[in-house]
């Protein structure tokens, strides 16, 4: 499978303050790509070097093997780009829009466009100024996804939407990636990436600090174990364990981590009346917190 | 292929139909009081003037109609009218556009930073060739009317086009300072205050001994040489173009070069 992104080194300083420190990346034909973290991180400002909106201070970033600079105008004939925050001229009818961005891609089917407008339930003779911010997102989608680019590069595209339209972009993210397109999403909302990421990438102050596909970053994570005992939980034994950390006993019941293998506690627990036993699945944002708990550990310690 | 050019005087159009239709009826307006003037009651009142302050405001010969409409129409009120849409125009072609978030979408199309500059260009001369034809057409509607049969149509036609291009150079200028530094405040204000010291310089450079500096000044090169008077003026009207191309290129090599602002 061919590269479809490569970033080498890329960094991106602005006066004193550091974007993007020496970025290391590369994403394949087909992949769905979650790129998460806080706001400030240097999401937006690897998305705009991408689309050579904003120059590298150093290092390269490369679009389908070729420089992001040089080859832009060609380069975005293959692209679908969704901004941060969607901004069009006010006076303008919905359709108006669409068409004239189509038009600089020259041209795209006017089915395809009301069918991916009656799917987010967007009115297309609407006036833009009139759109409320997430009925505004939803012509950013339509103008990202309507030519159905090589490449999707969606800059938070779930602002301002309802749970239901959510839905729908999740679905068409999915398309896009059976139809082969590669998705670069960015996200402070975790649960969005996790839903249809191949692989996630954490930044954090221009760093990438995690790497590495959905199901094995849940693999390392910890499950959140709550056990209801008959009769006074077992604190001695619970506390042996290595696997199990942040326990606190509350009468009958037991709230742990469990970090690893599940084996030394179910041991434990089976020579026990338990009332109830409760394991949680642990989303993106708790590995993604516990990630940076943990480097912030490190510097206090170093303080 | 759209052009971004027919696309920005659209989104435009309000202002410049406006401005269109103003222009050229303050200037009608203005060239209709020329039988009043020509009784001699303004010359009158200009003889009062000290004889510097006549050659600053171009009222040494306010009893022709050249030298009525060379002073009050064309040389202050139809042109700063016209310039003030060409100066709000060229700073919100890059750094207007800029500001309110819409560039960022338009760029990541397959449209390169120099063809932008280049048809908002194209969509700034457009707009003052309109507003300069349409005090143009003004001109000669009120002309039988007004006594102005001794101004030719080829006479009005010049100064017209010259109009045109002094708009072409302040809109330029302001296009100019918005690309190369994104801030339509930086644009405005340069490209006011340009106006303003080149207005006076062409006004006022004779009068302080410095003649050679009136050169300097766009609107030297608009109306010094009087071209209701005298016809087309080709190396001033070559001036103002070149000028204008200087700062296109400025516009574009500053803008290419640079990060855009979110």
């Amino acid at each position: 499978m061919s590269e479809v992104i490569r970033l080498e080194e890329l960094t991106k300083t602005y006066g004193r303050r550091r974007g993007l420190a020496g970025l290391d990346l590369t994403v394949a034909e087909g992949e769905v790509f979650g790129y998460l973290g806080p706001n400030g991180a240097g999401k937006s400002t690897t998305i705009r070097l991408l689309l050579d909106l904003i120059r590298p201070t150093s290092g390269r970033a490369l679009l389908f093997g070729e420089d992001c600079r040089r080859a832009a105008v060609r380069l975005h004939r293959r692209i679908g780009y969704l901004p941060g925050d969607f901004m069009v001229a006010p006076h303008q009818r919905v359709d108006q829009c669409l068409g004239f961005l189509a038009a600089l891609r020259s041209g795209v089917p006017k089915a395809r466009v009301e069918e991916l407008a009656g799917r987010l339930d967007l009115d297309l003779g609407a006036r833009i100024g009139a759109l409320s911010k997430g009925n505004r997102q939803k012509v950013g989608l339509v103008q990202a996804f309507m030519h159905r680019p090589d490449l999707l590069i969606l800059d938070e595209p779930t602002t301002g939407l309802d749970p239901l339209v959510q839905h729908t972009f999740l679905d068409l993210v999915r398309e896009a990636k059976q139809a082969g397109q590669t998705v670069f999403m960015s996200s402070h909302v975790l649960a969005e990436v996790e839903a249809v990421a191949d692989r996630v990438g954490m930044i954090r102050e221009g760093r990438l600090v995690a790497l590495d596909t959905v199901a094995r970053l849940r693999d390392l994570a910890a499950h959140d174990v709550e056990v209801a005992f008959v009769g006074p939980a077992d604190h001695t034994g619970l506390a042996a364990l290595p696997e199990v950390s942040d326990l606190v006993v509350d009468g009958v019941t037991a709230r742990l981590r469990l970090s690893g293998s599940p084996d030394g506690l179910i041991r434990l627990l089976a020579g026990h009346h338990l009332a109830r036993l409760r394991v949680t699945e642990p989303d993106l944002e708790h590995l993604f917190l516990a990630h940076y708990r943990t480097d912030d550990t490190v510097e206090a310690d170093r303080a | 292929m759209p052009d971004i050019m027919t696309r920005t005087l659209w989104e435009g159009r309000r202002a410049l139909t406006g401005f269109t239709v103003g222009t050229a009826l303050v200037g009608a307006l203005y060239a209709g009081f020329y039988p009043q003037v020509a009784d001699g009651a303004m010359g009158q009142a200009a003889q009062g003037f000290s004889p510097a302050l006549r050659a600053a405001l171009r009222m040494e010969d306010l009893t022709s109609a050249a030298g009525y409409l060379g002073s009050s129409v064309f040389g202050i009120i139809v042109p700063l009218i016209a310039v003030g849409w060409g100066i709000a125009t060229g700073a919100r072609a890059i750094a207007g556009d800029e500001e309110a978030g819409h560039l960022d979408l338009l760029l990541a199309h397959p449209v390169s930073r120099t063809k932008v500059v280049l048809h908002r260009f194209a969509a700034l001369t457009a707009g003052a060739a309109l507003i300069a034809g349409a005090v143009w057409v003004a001109m000669l509607a009120v002309r039988p009317g007004a006594n102005l049969d001794d101004i030719g149509v080829d006479g009005f036609a010049a100064q017209c086009l010259a109009l045109a291009l002094l708009v072409v150079v302040f809109g330029t200028l302001a296009l100019a300072i918005g690309a190369a530094t994104g801030s339509r405040g930086a644009a405005l204000g340069g490209s006011a205050a340009t106006v303003v010291l080149t207005y006076a310089a062409q006004a006022l450079a004779g009068q302080i001994g410095a003649g050679a500096l009136r050169h300097l000044s766009p609107f030297h090169h608009y109306i010094g040489a009087e071209p209701l008077r005298h016809g087309f003026q080709w190396a001033d009207l070559a001036t103002l173009a070149g000028t204008a191309l200087v700062l296109l290129v400025v516009a574009v090599t500053t803008f290419d070069r640079r990060d855009l602002a979110t």
